[in-house]
């Protein structure tokens, strides 16, 4: 009973009125945005990371959360009126939503990608309450050797479940590490990889890298494509889906939901295996998968009640291990991290407001979103025809304010022009710029854990192997590595991914 | 897939310039950290991580240089250079023009100059589109969220 304990006292928190106002505005601000084209929850949520300084920890990480569950909201939106996903996350939903838009049928598409995601929040902010507490126990027995393996782990399952070249990928890491390591040394208080600038003394911003690498590259990008979108111009009539659709749509949901909880707390797991893996289930359980890609209600269902689920669990590794499982999870620690908050296990029993606050602000947003997006639907629409002309110089400045606004200086803005001139160059090379966030934030942290275990262990690596923990974490970073290799499996990946 | 001889099919594009980028950020690590002392591994200093990253990189380089030879030929994909330079140069603007004449100079330099990325567009329309979007945003960090910026230049 502790669990209904600490969810009423989280409840209680996130029901305070200002509380609440952030995370209504999170969601709204976050689906107003992630409905724009071009804008992904990445995207997103750094270019609306400034808005969340100036309030307190609590209010900042739920309405960050907010924003992001709305930015994922709305890329479905977009999924299924325009065929346009926000992100990988919602490509699964294309596939059977925009096919049902074009029957004249978006309305009951809109509404059972809303009533799974809320159904699937429910749930997943359950599974967080209940596993929070024993994986919170068990990191705080963590010593520094076992944190290095299980960020190792984290690391590794990341490039195995991302999609891209797997080598490209550890690569970009590294980079992200190298980067993460510029600025004062804390052991020693020396300068490290700083060019003698006083500016990168405490390191290169967070903020103006990713703008940088995700905003501004892609608009640069963007725009050399020709312009063109197929709105869908015949109105949306009728929201509610049919006793059928809800006949069909109910158990996809259940099992969405299911396996988005399992998948999301995987580390790497958090944004694009979930929707996935439910939709290649929904076309196996199916009693006539041939429908599928061609308007089924179930090929909307199972994957949007997946992808929230496992957007939602996510969360977990986060909030009780300090360890993003994923790129977007990496900019949440660093908005925490730019609070004055060291993310860790610590978390739960020293700022419980916090930690409980937040975990119930979920559900509390995932209500927002159900309330804000079924009757605004053509408020969104009419977002979707904003000329993508008239858009990015928007974004380019609020990208020039928000790098700037961080510490209030020009140097940042430099480090986004920098970090925009390598994005674009990734982007050309064809690697996905994503993991290096998840290195640059993890960096700094790897290296500590790594000190400190090979301190303690007089220099010796077998420290890793020899405690029992650490030594079955490096196991499965090893099995993860050996199946990304081997040919059989690769061959499923790429299936799974090219689907 | 049969052996290819190295460099004969012409090379991989996208995987050289990676590798090369590889090479170039392993050599400016290695530079930075010159200075700084190793240590050993039970009492690392200041340079050993960064180190054993740079050279961790440098490895990647290498390989990405090598395989670039060994896969089929493939270009780079076009690059069209308005874009990329309204971007870069509306950011840049911003960030010389704040200091010096505030936010309101700054702001109509980067939407102007950002806006002409996309070609296109009609003069009075832009010019009135970067008055408006200038307001908003003033209104919105100023007077909202008190951004501590000089509005004006005077």
């Amino acid at each position: 009973m502790e669990l209904l304990g600490n969810l009423a006292f989280g409840l209680a928190t996130a029901m305070q009125p200002s509380n609440l106002m952030f995370c209504f505005t999170g969601a709204l601000i976050g689906t107003l945005v992630g409905v724009l084209p071009g804008l992904g929850p990445m995207t997103t949520v750094a270019l609306l990371l400034p808005f969340t300084f100036g309030l307190t920890p609590e209010a900042a990480l739920i309405m960050l959360a907010g924003i992001f569950y709305g930015a994922q909201y709305g890329g479905s939106t977009t999924a299924i009126l325009v065929n346009m996903p926000g992100e990988t996350s919602s490509v699964v939903t294309c596939l059977d939503g925009y096919q049902l838009a074009r029957k004249g049928r978006a309305g009951p598409a809109l509404a059972m990608a809303a009533i799974a995601s809320f159904f699937a929040g429910t749930v997943a902010t359950l599974v967080i309450a209940l596993l929070s507490g024993p994986m919170a126990a068990l990191a705080l027995k963590f010593t520094a050797a076992e944190y290095f393996s299980l960020l190792i782990v984290g690391l590794i399952a990341a490039v195995v479940l991302a999609h891209g070249s797997a080598v490209k990928a550890v690569a970009m890491i590294v980079i992200g590490v190298l980067l993460g390591l510029v600025g004062i040394d804390v052991n020693s208080g020396v300068p490290r990889m700083t060019f003698g600038l006083p500016e990168l003394a405490d390191g290169i911003g967070f903020v103006p890298v990713v703008m940088g690498l995700f905003g501004l590259a892609e608009i640069a990008s963007n725009l050399e494509k020709p312009q063109d979108r197929t709105l869908l111009t015949q109105k949306i009539t009728g929201l509610m889906p049919t006793g059928r659709d809800l006949r069909q749509g109910f158990p996809a949901m259940l099992r969405g939901t299911v396996l988005g909880s399992l998948l999301g707390v995987l580390p790497g797991g958090g944004a694009a295996l979930p929707p996935f893996a439910a939709y290649a289930l929904e076309k196996r359980v199916a009693r006539d998968p041939s429908r599928f890609g061609k308007g089924a209600i179930e090929g909307v269902a199972g994957p949007e009640a997946a992808n929230n689920a496992g957007a939602q669990t996510s969360f977990i590794p986060m909030l009780t291990l300090g360890i993003p499982s994923n790129p977007l999870m990496a900019l949440m620690i660093g908005a925490l991290m730019i609070q004055g908050i060291q993310p860790g296990p610590q978390i739960m029993t020293e700022q419980p407001a916090l930690f409980w606050g937040v975990v119930a602000s979920m559900w509390t947003g995932n209500l927002m979103l159900l309330v804000i997006n079924l009757p605004l639907i053509g408020l969104w629409v009419s977002m979707l025809k904003i000329p993508y002309r008239m858009l990015f110089p928007a974004i380019i400045l609020f990208c020039c304010i928000g790098a700037y606004s961080v510490n209030n200086s020009v140097f940042d803005i430099w480090v986004m022009l920098g970090s925009a001139l390598i994005g674009y160059f990734f982007i050309k090379v064809g690697v996905e710029p994503a993991p290096l966030v998840l290195g640059f934030v993890l960096g700094p942290m790897l290296e500590e854990n790594f000190r400190r275990a090979m301190m303690i262990a007089d220099g010796d690596l077998a420290v890793f192997v020899t405690r029992p923990i650490s030594a079955a974490l490096l196991a499965v970073a090893v099995a993860l590595l050996v199946a990304l290799v081997s040919p059989s499996l690769r061959r499923k990946r790429e299936v799974a991914f090219a689907e | 897939m049969r052996p290819r001889t190295p460099f004969r099919n012409g090379i991989d594009a996208q995987e050289l310039l990676f590798g090369l980028f590889l090479v170039a950020l392993s050599g400016v690590a290695f530079w930075q950290t010159s200075r700084l002392a190793a240590g050993t591994a039970a009492d690392m200093g200041p340079g050993f991580v960064p180190r054993v990253i740079a050279w961790t990189i440098l490895g990647f380089g290498a390989f990405f240089v090598l395989r670039a030879g060994i896969l089929p030929r493939r270009a780079l994909p076009a690059i069209s250079l308005r874009p990329l330079v309204a971007v870069l140069g509306a950011v840049a603007t911003f960030a010389l023009v704040l200091p010096a004449l505030g936010l309101v100079a700054a702001s109509l330099a980067a939407i102007l100059i950002g806006g002409a990325a996309a070609p296109g567009g009609r003069l009075l329309g832009t010019l009135l589109f970067a008055a408006v979007l200038t307001a908003l945003t003033v209104l919105l960090f100023v007077t909202a969220l008190s951004l501590p910026v000089a509005i004006w230049p005077w």
